[in-house]
């Protein structure tokens, strides 16, 4: 898209305590979203949906990647295949479900051209009388695919960037290590509840809120009651390694302070009773403590709408057993619903006159510099 | 008798469309039984032999209309019309198929060359 020239930088000169955000315009102008799409969430690597989301052969998720529908299934041999959600004919949506199951084949609603859990097109009308078909040529687009930490990581790049560099290395340059998110065996763990929060807001202002700290004794009280350090301002994410640890007379991550479930066996010593937090760019937020894991996806879906997906998981024998888990649950869902009110707040003011050459930053958020460096990186040519 | 393809080539579970006029899908059963119907759905142009394979009966991919392996009967809808079913033979390890001589319901727009006809 040659003709969008991204808004410009500040003019004026800063005292060294300040550092300037992104002007307004980043977080409003459809032409800088629709770079957005383009260079970050249909090249990155993309957090799709929760492996287990997909029980058996046949079930299947759409998800929305930037600007395309990607439609996500278990084939028969168990492996999780992704295609681009539009049949190969004229172009139909093959499926407009969220999510659901099929026996055995897609079948587009329009002509019937229909396509097995591997994408291949097994049949259509008349098409035995068109043997120079290629059924494989002709089937479903595929798009690439990772499984990692339970979770389904796809990518529409025509040549994917390297997963162990970009995802893996998000969280090894926030944890210092790879193995230290291995303890907490996300893959292992199970979905004891998923809440959806549809957030008025650019996907940039909820990063950014998740990057600093520097609001946590204003508006996330209960937090602030776990882990006090957090009344610092600064985040669990600004310092490599770092897990801010529970307070004195805190038993478990709850809303209440009280005990919470039980404990993921492989945590190590000093990951006890710490909060960790990592951002897996573009799209991923994670949040470690001892006893379950709270994993953020979101779907940006316009320069003002972002639909964000939080799963809270717990050991398999926690979930199954039915234990209590909404004390637990109730403390992020609190800070979710925190973070979110106040990314709502700033939306409308992105484009104030005012907001023009964008605001502030001060020492503790100076880390989300980085972040804006590397969306103007990725934006620009 | 027209030879169709080698048993060892058609495991169980599978199907091998014949090229014959019409053509003939011949099945090998999950329980190893061997039936051949007409290829083409009663319904609308399909291949049965694309088709999906449940016990003695088989789905037409497109709309789901079932036939009866053994009688050519229609199980389920939207086809109306039955296949007709054709005898078929193993010999030395060949799958033949006797092509019924009764006349075929084949579905619109869908119609027999002559025989000897390019």
């Amino acid at each position: 898209m040659s003709t969008t020239s991204l808004p410009p930088g500040p003019q004026q000169s800063l005292p060294p305590s300040l550092m300037s955000t992104l002007p307004g315009a980043y977080y409003t102008d459809p032409d800088v979203f629709a770079l957005e799409q383009r260079r970050i969430f249909e090249s990155m690597w993309f957090c799709a949906v929760r492996a287990a989301d997909l029980p058996r052969p046949g079930a299947f998720k759409t998800v929305q990647v930037g600007t395309e529908s990607i439609l996500i299934t278990r084939a028969r041999d168990n492996s999780i295949r992704a295609f681009y959600n539009v049949c190969r004919h004229r172009g139909a949506r093959i499926s407009t479900e969220e999510s659901g199951e099929v026996k055995r084949a897609f079948q587009c609603p329009y002509h019937a051209w229909t396509y097995d859990l591997d994408g291949r097109l097994v049949a259509a009308p008349n098409l035995t009388k068109m043997p120079d078909i290629d059924r494989v040529a002709y089937g479903l687009v595929n798009v690439a695919m990772r499984e990692w930490l339970g979770y389904v990581w796809i990518c529409l790049a025509d040549e994917p960037p390297s997963f162990e560099e970009d995802v893996m290395g998000d969280v090894r340059t926030r944890l210092g290590d790879v193995a230290h998110i291995d303890n907490y065996d996300v893959a292992g763990l199970k979905v004891g509840r998923r809440i959806v929060y549809d957030v008025k807001a650019n996907w940039k202002l909820i990063v950014e809120n998740f990057m600093e700290c520097y609001h946590c004794a204003t508006i996330h009280p209960e937090l602030t009651e776990v882990l006090p350090e957090f009344a610092d301002g600064y985040a669990a994410q600004y310092y490599v390694g770092h897990g801010a640890e529970f307070g004195a007379e805190i038993q478990g991550f709850t809303v209440d302070g009280s005990s919470g479930l039980d404990r993921i066996p492989t945590v190590s010593q000093e990951q006890d009773r710490r909060y960790y937090a990592i951002t897996i760019k573009p799209q991923v937020f994670v949040n470690l403590v001892p006893d379950h894991v709270i994993w953020h996806r979101m779907f940006p879906l316009a320069a003002d709408r972002t639909v964000v997906e939080c799963d809270w998981l717990y050991l398999p024998e926690v979930v199954d057993g039915g234990a209590d888990i909404d004390r637990s649950v109730e403390l992020f869902h609190r800070v979710n619903t925190q973070d979110f009110d106040a990314c709502e707040r700033c939306q409308p003011a992105m484009g104030s006159r005012t907001y023009a050459d964008g605001g502030v930053l001060v020492p503790s958020e100076h880390h989300i510099g980085l972040f804006h460096d590397w969306l103007r990186g990725r934006l620009s040519d | 008798m027209i030879p169709a393809c080698p048993l060892r080539s058609l495991p169980r579970g599978e199907a091998f469309r014949l090229d014959a006029e019409p053509p003939i899908a011949v099945f090998h059963t999950e329980d190893g039984q061997i039936y051949a119907i007409d290829d083409t759905c009663t319904h609308q142009d399909a291949s049965l032999a694309d088709g999906w394979l449940e016990g003695c009966e088989v789905e037409c991919p497109l709309h789901a209309s079932k036939f009866d392996l053994r009688t050519g009967q229609v199980d389920a809808p939207p086809a109306k019309l039955p296949v007709r079913t054709h005898r078929v033979v193993v010999e030395d390890g060949t799958i033949f198929v006797i092509p019924s001589e009764a006349p075929a319901n084949l579905p619109p727009g869908v119609g027999v060359r002559p025989q000897g006809a390019a």
